[in-house]
């Protein structure tokens, strides 16, 4: 594995990457939300134009440029080794949709930016496969793989960090030095949304450790160790789809098309963002709130208070824009 | 590592590995094929609408979409009907002294073929053997030993019994369960070490297919068992005090950790909770703790500290309180509660000689409680 990918030793801390990101956060939390009508086809393909145009229109209004690779590049340095982790536990059904992923990683390549120094990737091949993904290592290009990758795999020493201790991804603690984390928007059972600071569970070797109490405080602390916070540069969620009940599993009757994606540089915005959008779902449905069932997503009051970023309606800007 | 290359090993070294997990433990992280698990259902566990189950076997009951795994790690919800995946999957496979387990008043000086399989439905902190037991299925080497070779396999090792052992039992009940009745077909005995965090009705059924059980009292508070373990201290109490109203031997271990539960006024409500719920003859060993997982910044117990607390379970009354990791420390011995004469002697898990006859101490008659043939 070391010689697929060809930079496999573990890498210093990407500085500037991260003084970049830091920069863009003293903006305050801006959330921005893109929708496409009919992005979604009626065959459930997407139109990847449109895609890579929400991208780009986002990265816009984020970081206040116009050109996308301008966009980029005030997050991103051009040697930065960029990790995408998705989501794909759901299948091809309500997972992080490759269309979507490889459009990402399109705009970095189109910009500048070495394919060879992106990783799209996920805990395990098979689950990548079964969420449509073709399987990629090769040393000069995209690669798209998983941690159960031989040669991969997870540390062998623990990281323990309040009330975590796990084994983290290699692929995260070691080839990547600014992270995405491009989740699924999904309805919980027990965290009541999983976003994009849930979708680094899937990083880690034992998530099931941390479903008790809502997930709670385990889903801010984990993101709040070294291995996530020091890397994770930006939330984009996939609301393409959304499962608004019953989730994290793909229930047809509880899955609206909302052809929308949902950007920040606050981790913690982005999914209090999210968390909204999933409640006017089930109000419009006639559904209880998730309060009113008994699993509100309390992480993020958590995660607000460990400073990962705004919670609270009122300190966040949303800026909506439609393609 | 396929069965019969296993089962070759385990003609070609006689005894097989007399050495514990370790042998599994350095190659720990290599993946193993999701698809290569067993696709078993499980026996405890109730059926939702939408897709969802609900887990009966342990005190969590978690409760799962489609596609979720438990708290276990090795059992998954597969569109609403739950399985367990590591029915015939042993991640470890040993012949072990009884007394590594430990059990001193069971089968004494005889070997147990001790097996496990990868998951925990706690998560203690302090867990010895967390490379096998905090990780999912897929993440520990395994190999095909379905329960009818468990049993041939421990009586080709010149076994008396098999220990389910090394992780936690509970969470590969089911294998456990077909396991020990096999064994039982072969003349054998069935031992299981575990935390007792488990529910009431498999507690019940694998009562009826084993012959002893070693639990776990990792405190007498609950604040412990929340923050140490994540599990819960009453179950783990109603288990022992089921054990104890069957005629399946019991014994208790409680792991002595220097400031954390080792209090002297808990050890003395302990030893009183056993003394009047559970009675005076069963065994209770306090263990030595060294420093592993999330807790490295303790030391070792201090031996004084494993003495005194042993002191107060002869105060209460206990009859038989030991010792354990502590090589050589008299307290591994058994005494004959009556005339105070050295009944078994051992060292470390070796029994070195016994004076007991019919199961009584030789010197005085007096009976002492077991099971010794």
């Amino acid at each position: 594995m070391a010689n697929l990918l060809g930079v496999w030793e573990r890498p210093d801390v990407d500085t500037v990457s991260r003084e970049l990101y830091l920069g863009n956060r003293m903006n305050g939390s801006k959330v921005i939300v893109i929708k496409a009508p009919g992005v979604t086809g009626s065959n459930g393909d997407l139109d990847r134009a449109k895609i890579s145009g929400m991208l780009s229109l986002g990265f816009g209004k984020l970081t206040g440029t116009r050109e996308t690779g301008e966009g980029l590049a005030r997050l991103f340095a051009r040697d930065a080794r960029i990790g995408v982790k998705i989501n794909t536990i759901g299948g091809r059904t309500i997972s992080t949709r490759p269309e979507l992923s490889l459009s990402l990683a399109e705009l970095f390549i189109k910009n500048g930016w070495p394919e060879r120094n992106i990783v799209v990737w996920d805990r395990t091949n098979r689950e990548l496969r079964e969420a449509g993904y073709r399987l990629s290592d090769r040393p000069t290009g995209l690669k798209i793989f998983a941690t159960d990758t031989a040669g991969a795999g997870y540390e062998t020493e623990i990281i323990s960090h309040r009330n975590i201790g796990s084994l983290f991804s290699t692929i995260q603690t070691n080839f990547v030095t600014a992270s995405i984390s491009l989740a699924i928007l999904k309805d919980h059972g027990l965290a009541g949304i999983t976003a994009g600071m849930k979708n680094y569970f899937g990083a880690i070797h034992n998530p099931n450790k941390y479903h008790d109490t809502h997930c709670d405080p385990f889903i801010a602390e984990l993101f709040e160790s070294e291995p996530i916070k020091a890397k994770h540069r930006l939330s984009i969620l996939d609301a393409l789809v959304v499962q608004y009940h019953r989730g994290p599993s793909f229930h047809t009757q509880w899955a609206e098309p909302c052809d929308a994606l949902i950007l920040s540089l606050d981790p913690v915005a982005a999914d209090a963002v999210g968390w909204r959008l999933i409640e006017r779902l089930r109000s419009k449905k006639g559904l209880p709130s998730l309060k009113e069932e008994g699993r509100e997503p309390v992480f993020l009051a958590t995660a607000q208070k460990l400073g990962l970023g705004r919670a609270d309606s009122d300190s966040i800007e949303v800026i909506e824009d439609e393609l | 590592m396929k069965r019969r290359r296993f089962c070759e090993t385990l003609a070609g070294t006689g005894f097989l590995l007399r050495t514990g997990a370790a042998a599994t433990l350095a190659r720990a992280w290599d993946f193993q094929d999701i698809a290569n698990l067993s696709h078993v259902e499980a026996r405890y566990y109730k059926k939702h609408p939408d897709r969802e189950i609900e887990c009966l076997l342990c005190p969590r009951l978690c409760r799962l979409g489609d596609k979720e795994r438990g708290y276990c790690g090795v059992r998954q919800n597969d569109g609403g009907t739950y399985y367990t995946l590591v029915y015939g999957k042993a991640c470890s496979a040993n012949v072990d002294p009884i007394e590594k387990k430990p059990f001193f008043h069971f089968l004494p000086g005889t070997d147990a073929f001790s097996i496990a399989t990868a998951g925990c439905n706690v998560n203690c902190k302090f867990c010895q053997n967390w490379q096998i037991s905090q990780v999912r299925a897929e993440q520990v080497p395994h190999f095909d030993l379905p329960p009818e070779e468990v049993a041939a396999a421990a009586e080709k090792s010149r076994c008396r019994s098999v220990a389910y052992t090394y992780t936690e039992p509970t969470v590969f009940f089911e294998y456990m369960q077909d396991s020990a009745i096999s064994a039982h077909k072969r003349g054998l005995r069935n031992c299981v070490v575990t935390a007792g965090h488990i529910q009431p009705e498999p507690l019940q059924d694998l009562l009826k297919v084993v012959d002893a059980v070693k639990i776990d009292l990792k405190s007498f508070r609950q604040d412990f068992y929340r923050d140490y373990v994540r599990g819960d201290l009453q179950p783990v109490l109603d288990a022992i005090r089921k054990v104890s109203q069957t005629k399946v031997w019991l014994e208790i271990v409680y792991l002595v950790i220097p400031t954390l539960n080792d209090q002297k006024e808990d050890i003395r409500s302990m030893c009183r909770w056993i003394a009047q719920e559970i009675g005076l003859d069963v065994p209770l060993h306090f263990t030595r703790f060294h420093p592993m997982y999330l807790i490295k910044n303790l030391p070792p117990t201090p031996l004084s500290t494993l003495e005194s607390l042993r002191d107060i379970a002869m105060e209460e009354g206990i009859h038989y309180v030991y010792v354990g990791n502590v090589p050589g420390h008299q307290g591994e011995n058994t005494y004959c509660p009556r005339c105070r004469n050295t009944v078994i002697e051992r060292f470390g898990m070796q029994v070195k000689s016994v004076s007991m006859s019919k199961g009584a101490c030789r010197s005085c008659h007096n009976p002492i409680p077991g099971v010794w043939a």
